[in-house]
């Protein structure tokens, strides 16, 4: 009589997991059925991969790597260090720097020195007061 | 050197203390991250992400545990980020292939399968197969498993590093295992090596 398969407990079989008692069944029955014997074979196969892949040789120059890419780190944040004091007080000057412009314009542009030629410019063009509106609308006539 | 000391050299920037820390415990680093993200590339990538955080961050490290499961905890976090990670990057290459109609995607599977014999092909498809099943485990599980099949670690150590009680690395690994097999169970019913 054919028993029913045991894929169910074969990775623990491999793994030496179970009960004596169970461990007998399941060797009992492995020898009877092909199917779980075949299993049995593509699972060990499976889980052999796992040995020879594990503990791989690390390359030797790992430290090496690792110790320069310390270096590259603390130049950076040395860098950045800088740059992060640097920029604000750079910006802040040029702030001030442009306050400090607009106010000397704003005094060249308010001082009777700057506005004094305009005053007599316009008054250059004033005609009113070389020739009265009455006489003008006469000689018009 | 023992850890203490070599805690407190570290924690003053001494490199030749950063140095012993990283030559003791490299192998360890790097199997770990191999086992969740299956490169060596990667893993070598990761462990070195491992060591600068340890570099930078050693003045928190208090002693409560040991060396070794600080840098398993740090070792797996950073590999589940990056799986995280890829998997985003996946997901908008997908999307940008829906559009772009899949010209910008690498034959990976003809570069990298070309030259090789029949039989390492078959040992590539089951080093697959095996991988893509770790990898659909919940991360729980995954974290438990790798620890105990790649590193080897008693069931003990693992709960101290995933801050888990014994019965629940227990039941984690045993739940790993057998979805392990109902998936390898699934793919040797279809005939898919």
């Amino acid at each position: 009589m054919k028993t029913k398969c045991i894929h169910n407990d074969l990775i623990f079989y491999l793994d030496n997991e179970l009960s004596v008692e169970k461990r007998t069944a399941v060797e009992k029955h492995i020898e009877e059925c092909a199917d779980c014997r075949s299993f049995l074979a593509f699972l060990q196969d499976g889980m052999q991969i796992i040995e020879k892949e594990k503990n791989p040789e690390v390359t030797p120059f790992f430290y090496t790597r690792l110790s320069a890419r310390l270096d590259e780190k603390q130049v950076y944040q040395t860098q950045s260090q800088w740059s992060r004091l640097a920029q604000p007080a750079f910006f802040s000057l040029v702030l001030l720097a442009g306050i400090y412009g607009g106010l000397k314009l704003g005094s060249n542009a308010s001082s009777p020195e700057v506005n004094q030629p305009a005053t007599t410019s316009i008054q250059m063009l004033n005609d009113f007061a070389a020739e009265p509106i009455e006489s003008f609308l006469l000689d018009e006539l | 050197m023992d850890e203490a000391k070599l805690i407190e050299g570290i924690q003053q920037g001494d490199r030749k203390s950063f140095q012993i820390l990283v030559e003791t415990y490299q192998r360890m680093v790097v199997n770990t991250c191999l086992g969740i993200v299956h490169s060596k590339d990667d893993a070598e990538d990761l462990a070195q992400d491992v060591f600068m955080e340890i570099f930078r961050t050693a003045e928190n490290f208090r002693g409560d545990a040991k060396l070794s499961t600080w840098l398993y905890r740090i070792a797996t976090n950073r590999s589940l980020n990056h799986i995280r990670n890829n998997k985003r990057k996946r997901f908008f290459q997908s999307i940008e292939e829906t559009f772009t109609g899949g010209r910008n995607r690498p034959s990976e599977i003809s570069e990298n399968r070309a030259d090789q014999p029949d039989q390492n092909i078959t040992d590539q498809q089951r080093s697959d197969l095996l991988h893509r099943a770790i990898d659909r485990l919940p991360e729980k599980q995954r974290i438990a498993f790798t620890l105990n099949k790649y590193e080897e670690l008693p069931y003990q150590q693992i709960a101290e590093i995933m801050e888990i009680s014994l019965a629940s690395v227990e039941s984690l690994i045993h739940r790993a295992k057998k979805n392990l097999q109902e998936q390898l169970l699934d793919c040797y019913k279809k005939k898919c090596v």
